[in-house]
């Protein structure tokens, strides 16, 4: 049997030189891992979206339902979507009722400020879920900010919903 | 042997000549991930500063609508307050700089009526990124004791 000493010169080298290799092999793998990690997977960090997409969904709601309606004796918007949930009585002074005016109010408020950002959103208020008696926008497919605001009222409690993509 | 020695010279000279080069490229390359995670804390920071300036004006309260004088309403702002608070911000503009530093603040009533006020403004030329912020608001009228609609909005400036 032959002693590793014993090993012609030649084969001493070739080893030496498939062991040099395989470290440059290992070198070049570690650096293209550290280039893939550095280049590909980071990503630029967005530390205001989330805030303010949650902010703004939340503000948009609250300051919608507080909002008095100008011709409709000055009663909220939270007062109307009641009335539309239950009876419908109230006529407004332009002749639609509380449901036509709150919708109507909603669209023109959403237009004049998500719709002019360029924000997704969906807006819904219900008291059945799968059949909401007001519905703007278009929804969210893939990720979202969202808000609900519950009213209660005498005969269902009115829910009013609004999402933001 | 002269020759045999003279190419093994040059072997030694080209593998530390590649071994060289890529400890270069590899310092380069060092040097790129430092500057981008200096660029990504300096924009950490410059979002940062643009959400807490938003924050500042929506909580100011020389704006913000109040209950029996002491109760602060937040997301509200008193349509009565707007006009003297526009003549206080100008006359203490360094107080108001360190709060709002390079930055435009405006409010624009949406619903009943249209309309727009200048909060704050302090423009400078040479900035490196601006922000928008733009926070829904009720406005509130306190002889009609009614709500309208509103949007604050904050553009900030950093260098």
């Amino acid at each position: 049997m032959r002693t590793r000493k014993n090993k012609p010169l030649f084969f001493r080298k070739a080893q030496m030189e498939i062991l040099g290799l395989a470290i440059v092999v290992v070198i070049v793998l570690v650096a293209m891992i550290f280039v893939l990690r550095f280049l590909i997977l980071d990503k630029e960090p967005e530390y205001r979206k989330p805030f303010l997409s949650s902010e703004m969904a939340s503000n948009m709601l609250n300051s919608f339902l507080k909002t008095a309606a100008a011709q409709c004796s000055q009663l909220t918007m939270t007062e109307l979507l009641v009335d539309c949930a239950q009876s419908k009585t109230i006529t407004c002074s332009d002749g639609k009722n509380s449901c036509d005016y709150a919708e109507a109010t909603a669209k023109s408020i959403f237009n004049k400020t998500l719709s002019e950002w360029r924000v997704k959103y969906g807006f819904s208020a219900y008291t059945d879920v799968d059949n909401p008696f007001i519905s703007l926008g278009e929804g969210c497919t893939g990720e979202k900010r969202s808000k609900l605001f519950a009213i209660p009222s005498s005969t269902a409690t009115v829910y009013v919903y609004l999402e933001l993509c | 042997m002269k020759k045999k020695s003279q190419i093994q010279m040059a072997e030694t000279i080209a593998v530390l000549f590649v071994f060289f080069i890529l400890i270069a490229v590899g310092f380069m390359f060092y040097g790129r991930v430092i500057l981008g995670n200096v660029q990504s804390q300096k924009d950490e920071f410059v979002q940062l500063q643009s959400i807490s300036i938003a924050q500042r004006a929506m909580f100011l309260p020389e704006l913000q609508c109040s209950e029996d004088i002491v109760e602060e309403i937040t997301g509200c702002i008193d349509l009565f307050k707007i006009e003297a608070s526009q003549d206080i911000i100008a006359q203490n503009s360094r107080y108001y700089y360190d709060l709002f530093e390079f930055s435009n603040i405006t409010l624009k009533q949406i619903y009943p009526n249209e309309n727009n006020w200048v909060i704050y403004e302090r423009k400078t030329d040479t900035f490196e990124s601006k922000f928008i912020t733009n926070i829904p608001v009720s406005l509130y009228d306190p002889v009609a004791r009614r709500y309208g609609f509103g949007v604050l909005t904050v553009e900030t400036l950093s260098k």
